[in-house]
């Protein structure tokens, strides 16, 4: 019988630390990655489908433009938010698991961060490709929008753009509230919502009483679909850090 | 010999609560360590400071010569099974068995499958479909398969039955021969892992109460069982652990005996008996309580 000492494991390098937890989000890449397109198929062929239906008891002459409306769609909107909802359920999930692995917070933010920005260009790259078909085919035949509506931008570069920089903010506020939900459970994630919605009532507030909502639509209006997913880059800055100063200092605990 | 960890006047405190006192041990290399004590004595608290998932109040942690907290050369040398280890919810064992060689350089996939079929743990089950018994057997796989040089188990066998733990104590020492490395073991079940023990720390709330090699430990105490009178005669004014008694039989608990006062006790017509680890710690942390309450 040999007998050896368990030697102390190689030191890790620091990329592989990060990618192994990475790679952990898609160990069962079930809820990432397989669950968001089925919901997504199956919105696409009840579209199709109310759209045929449209489209066949209308008379030629008017079926041209009568999806047009279809272009200010929300359709594909949830897997925005299934996104930020997958990003709080993934980190409240797995945070205690990895620590449990030895793995370091500061590696653990890391990694995941990295599998959020994976996430973000397969959604994007996906999204793009199914747009494109929508535009090429004229909307399916139909002139129904799904994939490009029309505040995603205008050509496929400004489309990718706006996509790519809307799930990144979407995942990091998601990682953001998981953050405060790993370490102050419900209470603390109250309390965010208080002070968010607090804010907002306030600019709301401040707005109103500066008589600038003029000035705001203009400002908006100036920035376009490209300046303002741009500023909303700022935003997700803002979760990130947040999200990686709060776990820093988290604990695990058994409690839900 | 080595420490693998040096504790000093550590101290974690939850507003008033105390959960960790001003605590100092050292735990030797390749050892296998109980971690005693009642719930909420302490334990989880203990084992998260040590692994750097609880922040110190006071007080210094070394392990491996440095601090655990957010040291990733560290903490990659330490596994810790909690007693109800929360899984991803959409990952099946095998996504477990799966991951978790990425993250323990020392993990034996060979060892892992016979313990799989050891535990008869389903595989393609959804985790949440498990039972209490069959998720605290994954916990007890992951940590002797990833063999890591410094394993925490916190009550690791929730749920498991009197056949499944006797196979993770069998496991456990089979493996530890082969490797040796530093276990932590947390558990209630004092008895049934006394054998297995090396050393005993046993803590009460938030002390650290003793600190022991497990074999000086069971020396030091003796039932001494008889006649009364005569038992009465042997014990004298020797401390005592613990009186029982019937008519007129007495059964006492005094201190360890020397070579010579066993000779003067079988000589008496007196049984001695062996005291079990666990009779031992309840005795110890009673009299303990006892003096702590006399003396506030």
């Amino acid at each position: 019988m040999t007998t050896t000492t368990s030697a102390l494991a190689h030191p890790a390098s620091p990329l592989n630390r990060i990618t192994r937890v990475a790679k952990l989000h898609f160990a069962n890449p079930w809820t990432t990655l397989g669950l968001p397109w089925i919901i997504l198929g199956v919105i696409f062929v009840g579209s199709l489908t109310i759209w045929w239906l449209i489209y066949s008891a209308l008379s030629p002459e008017v079926r041209e433009g009568a999806l047009q409306g279809t272009e200010f769609g929300g359709s594909s909107f949830f897997i925005f938010i299934y996104m930020m909802v997958m990003a709080i359920h993934a980190i409240s999930i797995t945070f205690p698991f990895a620590l449990g692995y030895g793995v370091t917070r500061r590696d653990y933010y890391l990694g995941s961060s990295l599998a959020f920005v994976a996430l973000a260009v397969i959604y994007t790259t996906g999204l793009t490709i199914l747009g494109e078909i929508e535009k090429a085919t004229n909307g399916w035949g139909m002139g129904g929008t799904m994939f490009a509506p029309i505040y995603f931008g205008d050509s496929v570069s400004e489309r990718i753009f706006v996509t790519f920089v809307l799930f990144l903010f979407f995942l990091f506020f998601g990682s953001a509230i998981a953050a405060v939900w790993v370490r102050w459970k419900a209470t603390g994630v109250t309390v965010f919502f208080i002070i968010v919605g607090a804010i907002l009532v306030a600019l709301f507030a401040l707005t109103t009483f500066t008589d600038s909502w003029a000035a705001v639509g203009a400002t908006l209006v100036d920035l376009g679909v490209l300046g303002v997913a741009a500023w909303s880059l700022v935003a997700t800055a803002i979760s990130g850090v947040a999200g990686f100063v709060l776990l820093r200092r988290a604990t695990p605990r058994n409690a839900a | 010999m080595t420490s693998t960890i040096e504790v000093n006047n550590l101290s974690k405190h939850f507003g008033k609560v105390k959960a960790v006192n001003d605590v100092s041990f050292t735990v030797a290399e390749n050892k296998i360590y109980g971690l005693l004590g009642r719930n909420g004595a302490g334990k989880t608290t203990l084992m998260q400071l040590l692994t750097g998932q609880e922040f110190a109040s006071s007080g210094t942690i070394s392990l491996f010569g440095q601090s655990p907290v957010e040291n990733a050369k560290v903490l990659q040398n330490t596994c810790f099974i909690k007693e109800s280890q929360r899984y991803p919810e959409d990952f099946r064992p095998k996504d477990v068995f799966k991951t978790a060689p990425w993250f323990f350089a020392n993990w034996d996939q060979e060892f892992a499958e016979r313990l799989i079929a050891d535990f008869r743990l389903p595989l393609d089950r959804r985790i949440k479909k498990l039972s209490r018994g069959q998720l605290s057997s994954i916990g007890v796989i992951v940590g002797l398969a990833s063999r890591a040089p410094l394993t925490f188990f916190d009550e690791p066998y929730l749920g498991l039955d009197a056949v499944a733990r006797q196979i993770f104590y069998d496991r456990l020492l089979e493996d530890y021969a082969n490797h040796p490395r530093t276990v932590i073991l947390s558990t209630h079940l004092i008895d049934e892992v006394a054998n297995l023990l090396e050393h005993v720390l046993v803590i009460d709330d938030g002390n650290l109460l003793i600190n022991e090699d497990a074999e000086t430990l069971r020396n030091r105490a003796t039932t001494v069982v008889g006649m009364k009178t005569a038992v009465e005669a042997f014990i004298g004014n020797r401390e005592i652990l613990h009186r029982d008694g019937i008519g007129g039989l007495s059964s006492v608990t005094v201190g360890g005996l020397s070579e010579s006062e066993r000779r003067d006790a079988h000589a008496a017509g007196l049984e001695l008996s062996p005291v079990s680890l666990q009779q031992l710690i309840i005795q110890l942390t009673r009299t303990e309580t006892k003096e702590f309450e006399a003396s506030a």
